[in-house]
């Protein structure tokens, strides 16, 4: 039980250093030294320190929106199960909780970006709302894939049911995984989908929503984006762990695996351009395609083979 | 049984006595009126609902209708209650909001009149289980509608509407008397009692009756492909109207089919099958032309589509349980969609109610002249979003608790061993997966763009909230948003008897496991409120200490200024329009002057509904072609139309003294 705390408190703090590792691999990658691992922690820390500059357009909703969508993710977190130790929640059905939860996170930033009167901000919240309709839905094309292997319909529960001993799991797991890592890029805003970097017209889908944003407000979304994106390589790595791993292997397998689902995002940074932002939907339909074939595969070896 | 006929008489009345007095007294006397049916109603409801009781009254009509019961089951209350409770609300909200039209004394009256008259002949509805007397009590139901639609009929495009929502509803009734002619010629009796053995046998007809009623009951309630009137009717009428058709009317469609599904018992599964897939076209559609709109009350109309979609996939999912005799994927389904009826009657009437609040203070519908309301209207706003984001189907909120449970159906019935059940449950999955994400679209679009930024036009006078009885409805039912959406299991208590009657097969344990997941979804909730609550301290506290300033929007440096610069409706919902471009055709009027350096230039879009130009347009010219070529009998004389009256009185009397 204590462990179990442990371990979530781990996970809890952890998201910084994942940035903080792509922005590494990106500069290793390109000849330089780079930032150090823990830069997002001090920018974090010395955000928080910070008073904020608050548009007068804006109102309560404004404000209210850092606080409502850090919470709902760290819910949202506690939710999915962590390999080994499981979730702090579970209930049948909770998997619609998680992916509504991120959406009351979403729609409330949607709303302060539109708060703020101003015409970038407007524009990307409207692609953030246009991308996540594809996004969501294959998201949950991804759940109705495992809910349909293990026959379960709560995440811990599928996680522990996911023993597939047959051929083809090999396969699902390996569309499985390429669909949600497309997703991390998608929700993390990474290169393809968006450019953390640049505050340019072109680029911008997330990072222009937060452009008033500023000290604790700013520290807040930033952690939230990071949790986001740990949250979803958990899933990841649940995938590929199997639940019969003895523990102390499976930890280290798992905290291997998030070290290289994370330098995997800085390598398609350091590798990839950004796509063209009327490209970006294709990129995404991929995602689609990606989950809906799993669960081709899936209906057609639970259906098919042995009939 | 009687205390129930004498609310519904109280509301007709309510709606009488007021044509004598003078429009302030109109209002109150309706107001009055139905406050006092609500004392007779609500008890028998409430006993029925939460009871699981039965009540039946026979009444005694001549030869042929013969004996005609009025049945009071559980399904038949939970419509009654939203029906009465609906009425009630319009009839506060009417207080405030009918002050806008005083001055027009016979219009007003009309109005309460039909107001009385449609929500009485709803209740009849809810009850009256004889086909003839049903179909009397549907018609009244729709041609009161109809002129309360037609109330501003001095412009014109609030007369095609009513006009257009008039033949729309006799072409519904059309089949639905069909349906019931035939059902009660073959089972020998009016009385829907004796329907039950016509409807369960599995044949080719009995799908075909299935599909009639389905047509019949499914153009009162907004299914793709006979939804057309619903987004030409809503925004026409005035905004009580518009919230009680939205909010109750549909759902009698909506009771309709639910009747026919109980009576059937076990459904043929090719019309679960139909009713689910239908349900996702209409989820999904309407809500891609909601988001295209710019029109507060047209976009609010397709919404209830998509709304009605969603209920629709609820029923079809139980019907599917009862197919493969599974009881747990029908109670979820059932439930699911039942609960879905109640909370969109509660959060479509906020929203409804809270445009017309909009409209009363700015007299625009259109999004793109509105923005930042909230500082003028905080309460109006505040409950519009709370209906938002309860609409949205986000946690906290209503919405949450029926789409968690036909999610929750739909992935049990992932488990099942048939493979068309479990493709269809991928694909309801998904859809509902989908809706819910263009649902967030479409309500960021309307709150943000109608309440949030900035003005995007000057308004003439500063709006306010001064008429608090237009408020008053839309804190009721904010009130009702937040108990179920936090404490779930009152909506089990509620809706247990009324899922009893689809699912024979059912077992408490069915229930007792969803209470044990609506009990902990309450204690996870409360962790997010206390966690927001805890971050949102932090802010404070950080803050504190800190300076905090007040500026313009920062916005990259960019700080221009007119509130023009800020996204519209149409706008925000290019980039989503532009993925959907086939379903959704936008036609974009460019006026521009042709020279190098034009000055004024004006630039309109419209999108058009696809349904409406690949299928209607076409059958109603195919129509209207052959039809013209009986256009010589109506040639304008009297003499030749007293003449066709003759022929027809000779033509019956040779019929029926000839039979002999």
């Amino acid at each position: 039980m204590t462990v179990q705390v442990l371990a979530e408190i781990a996970v809890l703090l952890s998201p910084l250093l994942f940035v903080g590792l792509i922005s590494k691999v990106k500069a290793i990658w390109g000849g330089r030294r780079g930032a150090s691992i823990l830069q997002s922690y001090y920018d974090v820390f010395k955000l928080i320190r910070k008073g904020e500059v608050v548009s007068t357009t804006t109102s309560s909703v404004f404000r209210a929106a850092p606080s409502i969508g850090i919470a709902a993710t760290i819910l949202a977190l506690f939710i999915m199960p962590v390999p080994i130790f499981g979730s702090v929640i579970r209930f049948e059905g909770d998997f619609v909780m998680f992916a509504y939860l991120l959406g009351l996170a979403k729609f409330t930033m949607v709303l302060a970006a539109l708060d703020t009167g101003s015409s970038f901000e407007g524009m990307g919240a409207s692609r953030e709302v246009a991308y996540s309709t594809i996004i969501e839905t294959a998201f949950f094309v991804v759940i109705g894939s495992l809910a349909l292997v293990t026959h379960q319909a709560s995440f811990a529960a599928i996680i522990a049911y996911l023993n597939i001993a047959a051929g083809y799991s090999l396969l699902v797991k390996i569309l499985l995984v390429a669909s949600l890592f497309i997703m991390i890029l998608a929700e993390g805003s990474r290169v393809p989908v968006d450019d953390p970097n640049t505050h340019l017209e072109l680029t911008m889908i997330h990072e222009v929503m937060v452009l008033d944003y500023s000290g604790p407000d700013l520290a807040f979304i930033q952690y939230t984006t990071a949790l986001k994106m740990t949250i979803i390589s958990i899933l990841i790595a649940d995938l590929v762990i199997p639940s019969s791993m003895p523990p102390f292997p499976a930890i280290a397998l798992a905290v291997a695996l998030l070290l290289l689902v994370f330098t995997s995002i800085g390598i398609v940074e350091s590798l990839v351009a950004r796509a063209r932002i009327s490209h970006v939907p294709q990129f995404l339909f991929f995602m689609t395609t990606l989950s809906f074939t799993a669960f081709a595969v899936v209906v057609f070896f639970l259906f098919g083979v042995t009939r | 049984m009687v205390s129930f006929l004498i609310g519904a008489a109280l509301l007709f009345a309510g709606g009488i006595v007021g044509i004598p007095a003078r429009e302030n007294a109109k209002a109150w006397l309706f107001f009055v009126f139905a406050a006092a049916a609500q004392l007779f109603m609500l008890p028998v409801l409430a006993s029925v609902l939460l009871y699981g009781g039965r009540l039946a009254m026979p009444v005694y009509f001549a030869p042929p209708i013969g004996v005609a019961y009025l049945r009071l089951d559980p399904l038949s209350a939970l419509f009654a209650l939203i029906t009465s409770v609906g009425a009630f609300l319009t009839s506060v909200y009417s207080l405030g909001y009918m002050k806008m039209y005083h001055g027009e004394r016979a219009t007003l009256s009309s109005y309460y009149f039909f107001l009385g008259m449609m929500s009485a002949s709803m209740l009849l509805v809810e009850v009256i289980q004889n086909a003839i007397l049903f179909l009397i009590a549907w018609e009244i139901m729709s041609t009161a509608s109809f002129f309360l639609v037609a109330f501003e009929n001095d412009k014109e495009e609030v007369r095609r509407a009513s006009l257009y929502y008039f033949i729309a509803m006799q072409i519904g009734a059309a089949f639905l008397i069909a349906a019931f002619a035939w059902t009660s010629a073959i089972s020998g009796s009016m009385d829907f009692s004796s329907f039950t053995s016509v409807l369960a046998n599995h044949g080719g007809a009995s799908l075909l009756l299935f599909t009639f009623f389905f047509i019949g009951f499914g153009t009162k309630a907004g299914f793709i492909p006979m939804h057309t009137w619903l987004p030409k009717a809503h925004p026409a009428a005035p905004t009580g109207v518009s919230a009680l058709m939205s909010g109750v009317m549909i759902k009698t469609g909506i009771y309709g089919i639910l009747r026919i599904v109980q009576l059937s018992g076990t459904p043929d599964y090719r019309a679960a099958y139909g009713l689910l897939i239908v349900s996702m076209i209409t989820g999904i559609f309407g809500v891609m032309n909601a988001i295209a709109q710019h029109d507060i009350k047209k976009l609010l109309a397709y919404h209830s589509i998509e709304n009605i979609g969603i209920i629709g996939l609820g029923i079809g999912l139980g019907m599917l349980g009862l197919v493969y005799n599974n009881p747990a994927i029908a109670v979820l389904g059932f439930f699911g969609g039942l609960l879905h009826v109640l909370n969109h009657f509660t959060f479509k009437s906020v929203l409804f109610y809270g445009s017309g609040v909009v409209y009363s203070q700015t007299h625009t519908r259109s999004m793109d002249r509105l923005g930042g309301l909230a500082k003028y209207l905080p309460y109006t706003s505040g409950m519009f979003l709370i209906a938002s984001l309860a609409i949205t189907g986000l946690p906290l909120f209503n919405g949450f608790i029926s789409e968690l449970a036909i999610y929750l159906g739909l992935a049990r019935s992932l488990s099942s061993d048939v493979l068309p059940l479990v493709v269809a449950a991928l694909l309801g999955f998904s859809g509902l997966a989908f809706i819910g994400a263009m649902a967030l679209l479409c309500f960021t679009k309307v709150y943000g763009i109608c309440f949030l930024g900035s003005p995007r036009t000057e308004f003439h006078s500063p709006p306010n909230e001064r008429q608090s009885s237009m408020l008053v409805p839309m804190i009721v039912l904010t009130v009702v948003i937040l108990a179920i959406g936090l404490f779930p299991w009152l909506a089990i208590v509620l809706l247990k008897n009324v899922v009893v009657q689809f699912v024979p097969a059912f077992s408490a344990d069915h229930l007792v496991q969803l209470t044990e997941i609506f009990r902990t979804i309450s204690v996870v909730l409360g962790m997010l409120i206390v966690m927001a609550a805890f971050f949102f301290g932090l802010r404070k506290f950080l803050l504190g200490k800190r300076k905090v300033e007040l500026f313009k929007t920062w916005d990259c440096g960019y700080q221009v200024g007119s509130s023009r610069f800020q996204y519209t409706s149409s706008s925000f919902a290019q980039p989503f329009l532009h993925l959907v471009a086939e379903l959704i055709p936008q036609r974009i009027h460019v006026k521009k002057e042709p020279v190098l350096f034009p000055g004024e230039a004006h630039i309109e879009s419209h999108t058009q509904d696809l349904s409406e130009r690949f299928l209607l347009k076409p059958s109603i010219n195919l129509l209207n072609r052959f039809l013209n070529l009986f256009a010589w009998i109506q040639s304008g004389r009297m003499q030749q139309y007293i003449m066709y009256g003759l022929i027809f009185l000779v033509f019956l009397l040779v019929l029926i003294l000839g039979v002999r």
